[in-house]
């Protein structure tokens, strides 16, 4: 951080900005006269949904606008010699000196960014020679920088771009756009693609980097909380224009009723659970922007001023602007959400679970053979992927447990492990005691047959958008389940059901969704669509694999709501997917459920919703919840993980999985596995909690650099 | 290179081959009116008074490669072994050996349709890059209605018209044949001929061939252009000379790779008619006649030639689409 910056000089001035697109409907205006200065060495946070001309901005600065968009007003840019370059009157050669060399840019989805067919090495060194630079000075510097970035210069050079995971991408794609030293670096989106303990990490390393070059960084993102440790400001934009500037210190600095409302939309770790509101009603459409202030259609503090008048951004304070005619009344209109809690005792759920099991895994295992084993395989063994690797879970009615995780942890293979899609290869998933695996190859035991347990374990997806057949009606996609299973309903009565659920999706009027395709349904819309889908089937249990993750962000706990309430109706159970633990916390947490964290294929912690997150035990569950911000955290922490990158699951480290990244591992570590076993309903497996004659308190911790120091509260 | 992945992948292609040679055999020794039964007829009807059943038998297993009196399993063993010997009977018309013949006539074959493919392709991806360049633009409008109709003209069609302008109406060039006859093999004014004979076969499968590829160039040009990393790479400052070639060209050649093994075999097959049409004595000539001829053995070894051809060429297009784009796993990285 560097608010010590002295000198105020503005790099760049943005003054009436407007990037437009000239459509069939008319107009489109993009970016909407916006005027913002950014100061030289600041880190400025630019907050927005999506299509609230975010990315825009971003293009604009670098005058990089794809056709057929028109950028208009002025964007000068001031060097380091004081010299005023005017961006958008450039001539073609001074512009492309001017991109990369003063101002460089990270893309969103850094996947697409490389050459599927050049080694990284040729990009770094393209670039260094389209800007006549040493080269050789050049690729020093860029493995300093890949260094830097906790990567292997000599070991990333020589990969092509898909061999590398997605936050080594990003990361090395971080370095090729410092390769040239530039002042200015616009990130758009940089870790949205990514794990949150990997954008975390990425957002820490990036921190080091902007002391260290100097640099001066617009951060673009939907995720205020993410950045509010690293920006110096941040700017809000909603509906293509700035809405507000504020220091990031401290987020009750904000003053606009959108950016209120923006925060007390998203779940976090720390505020009640009961403070969450989604805003209602939706983003303005690009061509037909409401007159006066864009936001009052959906402002709870709107008045007829609001509608005729657009408020400018007006000066309130050192660094801080806002646009709004009400920004006074802010405070005790619309407080903070988590200013009222106090972030420690979050009330406790009942949840209503039955004592009986709907479905328990005993020991499942899922080993997934890498090679296709064709024609000649049987020379040596084919590389084996423990997915999942010896799990244990017992899932009950009315339940939600939350099962927490990276990518490629082997959480979705595990989820429909337990709904009995995918067959484990070891162990046994029974549901109401009867082998599900046993039944459907017709040797069970119990009195089921194989077609009432499918109906009774169901799926949402991740992506609504392609979890729905394009070419039907909504009506007729959710008919579906009542003509297979209640052949007893008429065509009357299947309408009348299914209008019913829709109304109870909050989807008015009924009979216009049920009339329509999924294409004209919002993303938020599909997925409560693909929710009734699955409830229509009466299920005991629904794996929700991600089922928010593809939403904006206000409308997540909209969506999880509705998850809860439907719960009430249907007497159904989630097991809910997520990366995240704040939805995880906030669906596990008003059903009085579980969370459950994996790590390559194994459940490390498992508890109380509540206990877990308050009071995780797991260095790994740790480093997880440092992952995910506390709103009000004031302290400065640092990686609780050794390392970035999550090991290859084809060869998992021995012992504890988690030892190479953990910063408390010691040699027993290496070599020993601790169990899930504890009295409580609060397991971890570590040997952190085993007693103190265990012999991990005797050994020599492990030789390893950190990346951090560890988080605080923690004592042995 | 992995080792075990090329095992793999020569075993495919000797079953491939295997594979043709038992349906080869299955169709000589088991169609109605088989050649076995007809040549045993005609030796009969020819030598009947002068000849044994055992003469007429041996001059059969002569000729075919098989052995008549023996059970079917036997006669399957032998010809296999024969056939991965390399001796694959005899021509019963011409009563040569099969594989001189295939070594005769294959090489001019070859050098048709290489050329042929090479001007193909180059034209065709020059063309297409350029057309996804000028997208929109009446160049690129015109390129691609002529690309689309000549892409539906049969190469045959072609080929009549351009023997009856450049050969009947203005006499041009020859009509038919390999080279001019009289000439020292070797000499300058030998593989003048030879070009000069082989201008019309060529041409007339460039002309209907490369609008394909145009258009498939094209398209895939127009995607590549739209990608991030292009976006990435203007922003970087790289030459436009450097983008075209290292990042559009690059992406976009990839697709057509496949299409061109397909086209082989395809044009494999199109030399049957397309050698007919010019009199250009190569494989296809060959296949046509010995259909005609019923002759059964040369038919067998040119089939074979153009099945190991195909196999070949895929063979070494999987070896090699690993090279061309690393995101193919062809077993470089075990």
């Amino acid at each position: 951080m560097s608010q010590q910056v002295v000198a105020q000089e503005n790099i760049l001035e943005l003054r009436d900005v407007t990037v437009s697109f000239g459509m069939n409907r008319g107009v489109s205006k993009v970016l909407d006269d916006v005027s913002i200065d950014i100061h030289r060495g600041e880190i400025l946070g630019v907050v927005g949904e999506s299509g609230s001309g975010k990315s825009m901005l971003a293009s604009a600065i670098l005058d990089a606008v794809v056709d057929p968009g028109t950028v208009d007003g002025e964007i000068s840019y001031r060097t380091d010699s004081g010299e005023t370059v005017d961006i958008l009157n450039l001539e073609e050669e001074e512009l492309r000196q001017l991109r990369w060399e003063e101002i460089a840019m990270v893309f969103q989805g850094a996947m697409s960014f490389f050459n599927p067919t050049m080694k990284i090495r040729g990009h770094f060194l393209e670039t260094l020679k389209a800007h006549d630079q040493d080269v050789e000075d050049g690729m020093e510097h860029a493995r300093e920088l890949l260094t830097d970035l906790h990567l292997e210069p000599d070991r990333i050079f020589d990969t092509f771009p898909h061999e590398l995971s997605g936050g080594m991408k990003q990361r090395a794609l971080i370095a090729l756009s410092l390769i040239l030293e530039p002042n200015v670096l616009v990130m758009d989106e940089p870790t949205a693609a990514l794990d949150l303990l990997m954008q975390r990490s990425i957002l820490t390393l990036l921190d080091d980097l902007q002391e260290k070059y100097d640099l001066t960084i617009v951060f673009i993102t939907h995720d205020l909380p993410l950045v509010k440790d690293l920006c110096d400001r941040i700017a809000v934009m909603y509906a293509f224009d700035v809405m507000e500037v504020f220091p990031a210190g401290d987020l009750s600095n904000s003053t606009h009723p959108y950016t209120r409302s923006l925060l007390n939309a998203v779940p976090n770790l720390t505020t009640s659970l009961d403070e969450l509101r989604s805003i209602e009603g939706s983003a303005p459409d690009p061509v037909d922007i409401p007159s006066g202030c864009s936001y009052h259609p959906r402002c709870p503090l709107s008045t007829p001023e609001c509608e005729q008048e657009d408020p400018a951004l007006e000066e309130i304070g050192p660094d801080q602007e806002v646009a709004c005619w009400h920004h006074e009344k802010v405070d005790e209109e619309l407080p903070l959400a988590l200013e009222t809690s106090d972030g420690v005792s979050a009330e406790v759920y009942e949840g209503n679970q039955s004592d009986e099991p709907v479905v328990s895994m005993d020991d499942v295992e899922v080993h997934f053979e890498s090679d296709d084993g064709g024609f000649l395989s049987l020379f040596d063994d084919p590389e084996v992927v423990r997915a999942v690797d010896g799990v244990d879970l017992e899932i009950y009615e009315n339940d939600v447990v939350a099962i927490v995780g990276e990518s490629g942890c082997g959480k979705t293979t595990f989820g429909k492990t337990a709904v009995g899609l995918q067959e484990p290869t070891g162990g046994s998933v029974q549901y109401r005691g009867q082998d599900i695996w046993e039944t459907k190859a017709g040797r069970g035991n119990g009195d089921r047959s194989y077609a009432e347990i499918r109906r009774a374990l169901q799926i949402i997806h991740q992506d609504p958008g392609s979890s729905l057949n394009p070419n039907r009606k909504i009506s007729a996609t959710l008919q579906v389940p009542m003509k297979s299973w209640q052949s007893d309903l008429d065509v009357e009565d299947r309408k009348a059901r299914l209008l019913a659920m829709l109304e109870s999706a909050g989807m008015s009027p009924p009979e216009d969704y049920a009339d329509r395709y999924p294409h004209q349904l919002s993303g938020g819309e599909k997925q409560r669509v693909a929710l009734i889908r699955a409830l229509l089937m009466n299920p005991d249990l629904i794996l929700a694999d991600e089922a928010v993750s593809a939403l904006d962000v206000s409308m997540r706990v909209d969506m999880m709501d509705l998850m809860l309430t439907l719960q009430d109706l249907f007497d159904t159970s989630y097991l809910f997917i997520s990366h995240n633990l704040t939805n995880a916390r906030y669906l596990a947490g008003r059903a009085g459920g579980r969370i459950a964290v994996m790590y390559l294929g194994e459940i490390i912690e498992i508890g109380p919703a509540e206990e877990i997150v308050q009071n995780p035990q797991h260095p790994y569950t740790q480093a997880l919840h440092w992952s995910t911000t506390d709103l009000d955290s004031t302290d400065e922490t640092e990686s609780p993980i050794s390392d970035i990158d999550v090991p290859d699951p084809i060869d998992p480290p021995s012992g504890c999985r988690f030892h190479p990244r953990c910063p408390e591992a010691r040699e027993v570590c290496a070599s020993e596995k601790p169990s899930l076993e504890s009295e409580t309903d609060h397991c971890t497996a570590c040997f952190r909690e085993y007693p103190e004659d265990h012999p991990y308190w005797d050994s020599e911790p492990l030789d390893q650099e950190t990346v951090g120091v560890t988080v605080e509260g923690e004592s042995s | 290179m992995n080792g075990r992945w090329l095992l793999k992948r020569i075993g495919m292609s000797l079953l491939v081959v295997w594979t043709t040679i038992t349906l080869t055999f299955a169709l000589i020794r088991l169609m109605p009116g088989s050649p076995i039964s007809r040549m045993r007829a005609e030796l009969y009807q020819q030598y009947g008074a002068t000849m044994s059943q055992e003469q007429i038998d041996r001059q059969v297993r002569l000729y075919l490669n098989v052995q008549p009196d023996q059970p079917l399993w036997q006669q399957y063993f032998n010809y296999m072994f024969d056939t991965f010997q390399g001796d694959l009977g005899h021509s019963y018309i011409q009563g040569v050996e099969v594989t001189v013949i295939l070594a005769d006539v294959l090489p001019w074959t070859v050098f048709l349709l290489s050329i042929a493919i090479m001007f193909q392709y180059t034209i065709g991806i020059l063309l297409g890059a350029s057309m996804a360049y000028a997208e929109g633009t009446r160049f690129d409008f015109a390129s691609t209605s002529v690309s689309t109709f000549l892409v539906s003209v049969p190469f045959y069609v072609f080929a009549f018209l351009l023997i009856f302008f450049f050969v009947f109406q203005w006499n041009l060039f020859p009509q038919g044949g390999k080279y001019a006859t009289g000439l020292e093999a070797g000499s300058l004014a030998f593989y003048r001929s030879v070009l000069y004979h082989a201008t019309l076969p060529i041409v007339s499968l460039i002309v209907t061939g490369f609008g394909g590829i145009a258009l498939s160039m094209r398209a895939n040009s127009i995607q590549t252009l739209g990608s991030d990393y292009i976006r990435g790479a203007r922003l970087r400052g790289l030459s436009n000379f450097r983008i075209s070639y290292r990042y559009v060209a690059r992406n976009a050649i990839l697709p057509l790779y496949t299409g061109l093994l397909i086209q082989i075999g395809f044009l494999f097959g199109g030399a049957v008619i397309l050698e007919q049409i010019f009199s250009y004595r190569g494989i296809g000539y060959v296949l046509l006649d010995a259909t005609l001829f019923r002759d059964y053995p040369l038919m067998m070894g040119t089939f074979l030639v153009i099945t190991i051809a195909v196999v070949i060429g895929v063979f070494v297009a999987d070896l090699t689409y690993g090279k061309l784009d690393p995101r193919i796993q062809t077993g470089d990285n075990s």
